[in-house]
């Protein structure tokens, strides 16, 4: 067996292992080389990974918080001052005077059908009406939070009026005819109005989502019962 | 000699460990920020403590309330007079539930019914404008804790407007209701000026307006049994 020309750095080879030639020696040396930088190739992969994926989770477990809070605080109702309605008209500082006689709500505030303002000590109670009902009882009961559905007799069949009815609550409302309406239907509040295009005009529920007992009224929690019945009260 | 390539590291420029963490994490840390921000700019009305003006005034009114209730049904059963029946009708039903609507309040926000303070202590305090020392403007001015709410009826009073009948009765009940819707209009005005909840300060608002326009019917009904 030749002896190899072994250089000092050489690691100590126990007497009884095979002496391998220099070449297998190198080889030895270049292969644990390559693996240990394989391993740390590896390792340094493999730590990358880790720390992506670790980051990734946090991000991913901020964000699902996030997002839980988010649904579970988000409620699926819109507060009615938020409540837009196209179209409808408002009035600022009306009177809350108690009168016996007629109020002239046209010539005084611009409103027809009337809509707040002046009226009579005792309100309309809220119903469903076949006949015209007095403006200044009606307007009362605006002002306790009542909505006042008018619509033009001339322009709606019977069950156009019913159709109307089933799309209003059944207390605080009063649904009347009012001949000469220059729209099929209109609807007031207390200060706000819509004039609609018909029965099924959609801005009905929301006018009625907006202002129907809306805290904002003059007298929210009267009552609308217990006064007087208009002519024609068929509910 | 063969040298064996080492395994080279591959040739696309490659981001840093450390970089790509920081964006990662960078970006949670906006969205974050974000969010909190969002739902801090969302204005939260505050919950009104016991010794609120809030509170203060949802019990006191409710107790200022509920005796208009008690004067209109006694005054109900004195008297044959529609008009006056049915102004007595409509304060009693209005107001029973307007205090309902205030005992509400109390509890929504966790409140007791019962007051740790005086009554009228509330109105006693400053105003929101903070005038302490100048009470220029300030409804509540003249009122120290424990004094009885303005325009409230006594109770020697509503044994007196009891013993009445017919026109007598009705003229006692408008004297009574007159001055009480006066304290009323007070009170309202008062935590109008201490507080910018919006629960409360609608109603105020309507009691403000309404009382007033009563104050001036029960004024010309009265004119008119004089």
């Amino acid at each position: 067996m030749a002896r190899s020309d072994t250089p000092k750095t050489d690691p100590v080879v126990p007497p009884s292992a095979k002496k391998l030639t220099v070449k297998q020696e190198r080889e030895e040396r270049r292969r644990a080389k390559v693996e240990q930088f394989k391993k740390q190739q590896a390792r340094a992969k493999r730590n990358r990974l880790i720390a992506i994926v670790l980051s990734s989770v946090a991000a991913v477990a901020v964000l699902a918080l996030i997002v839980t809070v988010v649904i579970s605080n988000a409620t699926p109702k819109r507060n009615p001052a938020d409540i837009d309605v196209a179209g409808v008209q408002t009035w600022q500082d009306l009177e809350y005077v108690h009168t016996n006689g007629p109020v002239d709500y046209e010539g005084l505030y611009g409103m027809n059908p009337p809509a707040g303002g002046s009226h009579n000590p005792a309100w309309l109670n809220c119903g469903v009406y076949t006949e015209p009902q007095q403006n200044e009882n009606a307007v009362h009961a605006l002002e306790h939070g009542a909505v006042w559905v008018t619509y033009d007799p001339d322009a709606l069949s019977e069950s156009d009026v019913d159709t109307l009815r089933s799309q209003l609550p059944g207390t605080y409302i009063i649904l009347s005819p009012y001949p000469g309406l220059d729209s099929p239907v209109v609807a007031s509040a207390w200060a706000a109005q819509v004039k609609l295009d018909g029965v099924d005009d959609e801005r009905l529920t929301d006018f009625v989502e907006k202002y129907w007992q809306s805290p904002t009224v003059p007298e929210p929690g009267a009552s609308c019962s217990g006064a007087i019945n208009g002519p024609g009260k068929i509910a | 000699m063969v040298l064996e390539k080492l395994p080279e590291v591959s040739d696309k420029p490659r981001l840093s460990t450390r970089l790509i963490v920081a964006i990662i994490l960078g970006a949670t840390v906006l969205v974050a920020a974000a969010f909190a921000v969002g739902r801090a700019s969302v204005p939260i009305e505050p919950t009104p403590a016991s010794n609120s003006a809030e509170a203060g005034f949802s019990r006191d009114m409710q107790t200022h309330h509920l005796q208009a209730v008690e004067m209109s049904l006694i005054v109900r059963d004195l008297t044959d007079d529609p008009e006056i029946r049915l102004l007595a009708y409509d304060i009693a039903t209005a107001q029973a539930q307007q205090a309902g609507q205030m005992h509400a309040w109390l509890s929504l926000w966790g409140l007791p019914q019962a007051s740790p303070e005086p009554v009228m202590t509330w109105m006693s305090r400053p105003t929101l404008e903070g005038k302490l020392h100048d009470h220029s403007g300030d409804t509540g001015k003249d009122y120290v804790p424990g004094d009885p709410m303005p325009g409230l009826a006594t109770n020697e009073q509503m044994e007196t407007l009891k013993s009445l009948t017919g026109v007598e009765a009705e003229k006692y009940f408008l004297e009574l209701m007159i001055a009480h819707h006066i304290g009323g209009v007070e009170m309202a005005e008062a935590i109008l000026e201490r507080s910018s909840n919006r629960a409360v300060t609608n109603l105020s608002r309507g009691m403000v307006v309404v009382q007033e326009g009563e104050i001036n019917y029960m004024r010309d009904l009265l004119a008119e049994r004089q």
